[in-house]
């Protein structure tokens, strides 16, 4: 392997690795950094790189390090981050004004539900303990197989297959207790508020219907409307989708807002 | 080679021992899964809720050193305030409080792992209050069967 080839692998996969770390860190900036620092790490330490993994899963690897290392020391996010950080928009005026010149300025500032529920899952996830957040986006998202993961976080088939149930099985518990598009008695409605704020003309009830996962809600297995939710996420690239500067925008608010609580609680 | 009593031993029926000054139970059954899979699930104090059918909350953390609180289906009213007193990963560990000690165990087989749970519940005034203490029994058959099913599932995973 030359630093040629290692360049253009690199860049076959830098925009899932970007959107990967983004999604761990919440942080547009950090994600930028990591991928920088990823790259002249796995520059470095080419010679090191013996072919046992694909390069992808290699690099992820180093990526995932120093993502780790970067937040160990950072609290996990509340499940209810979402209403936290609702609250603390609700009393930004600043926000809303950013939000809706974006919304109608930006090639990539549309608003759609899909997108929120992407954008949903980023903020939820981070309450997961990181190992299990870790595996589940790798897993679920960026599909990795359970070696390849035992070998980006360093741990045995038998762990990742823990973190992997865990971590799934709290994130449907949580989603069926908050989401109410896939149940009536969830109690968060965000992605349709705001679809109402910034979609002032459409039917949010039509918009809904033409999700997979909302348009099955009453399929008793949850799991499968995790899988749905899945699906969601993995089709949407945060920077590079039509929502992405309006959604990127809403993260960083979030992040912002979660540091200061994070701060006093 | 194994003796009935042992391969009995192993079914996941709890059995317990009674006597002046203590009563003693215990409980066996073997796993399908990766030793560390039920060592996580038995560490992880958060989780237990999740999967385990006896206990209602476990709040603190499974170190060796900290105390943790327990709250048990068996009695939902009651605190159990636990030290965990001894850990080797993998293989033991040992919570107690002033009346009694809980030891769980994974011995590796070639079938499996074999999980086993015993609490010895020993003092002087055992006497006075062993009516009031209710029967483990089912409660251990249940911890048992659950720590089984879960773990079997996650072994299972792809």
């Amino acid at each position: 392997m030359d630093s040629q080839l290692l360049t253009t692998e690199f860049e076959s996969f830098k925009g899932q690795l970007k959107s990967y770390i983004l999604r761990m860190t919440a942080s547009v900036q950090d994600a930028e950094d990591i991928v920088q620092d990823t790259y002249l790490k796995a520059h470095t330490n080419l010679s090191t790189f013996e072919g046992d993994s694909s390069l992808k899963t290699w690099v992820f690897s180093i990526a995932s390090n120093l993502a780790k290392d970067h937040l160990r020391s950072k609290k996990r996010w509340p499940e209810n981050v979402t209403d936290i950080c609702k609250e603390a928009a609700l009393s930004n005026q600043e926000f809303f004004q950013e939000a809706m010149t974006i919304r109608h300025s930006s090639p990539q500032g549309q608003f759609e539900i899909k997108e929120h529920i992407s954008f949903c899952f980023t903020c939820i996830a981070k309450s997961l303990p990181l190992e299990q957040h870790l595996t589940v986006l790798l897993k679920e998202v960026y599909d990795f197989k359970v070696k390849e993961i035992a070998t980006i976080i360093d741990q045995t088939d038998a762990m990742v297959k823990y973190y992997l149930h865990t971590g799934r099985s709290t994130m449907v518990s949580v989603f069926d207790k908050r989401c109410s598009l896939i149940n009536k008695e969830g109690v968060c409605h965000q992605c349709t508020e705001l679809n109402g704020i910034f979609n002032p003309d459409q039917n949010a009830q039509e918009e809904v219907v033409k999700i997979k996962m909302a348009k099955e809600a009453d399929n008793p297995d949850k799991e499968h409307l995790f899988n749905l939710r899945m699906e969601v996420v993995k089709g949407i690239d945060p920077f590079e989708s039509d929502a992405a500067e309006l959604q990127l925008h809403h993260l960083e608010q979030n992040r912002k807002v979660m540091e200061d609580y994070l701060k006093n609680n | 080679m194994m003796t009935t009593a042992t391969l009995s031993a192993q079914d996941g029926k709890a059995t317990t021992v009674k006597k002046t000054f203590s009563r003693a139970t215990s409980v066996s059954i073997l796993i399908d899964s990766d030793v560390s899979i039920i060592w996580a699930l038995l560490t992880n104090a958060s989780d237990f809720p999740r999967w385990n059918s006896t206990v209602l909350s476990i709040d603190g953390e499974i170190k060796v050193g900290e105390k943790i609180k327990l709250k048990s289906y068996l009695d939902p009213d009651r605190t159990f305030k636990i030290k965990i007193k001894e850990i080797i990963k993998d293989q033991k560990m040992v919570w107690g409080d002033a009346m009694g000690t809980r030891v769980f165990t994974l011995t590796k087989t070639e079938k499996g792992v074999l999980f086993s749970m015993d609490e010895k519940i020993a003092s002087p005034m055992f006497p006075l209050f062993a009516g009031q203490i209710p029967s483990f029994d089912e409660s251990f058959e249940k911890y048992a069967a659950d720590l089984k099913k879960e773990a079997e599932l996650i072994a299972k995973g792809k």
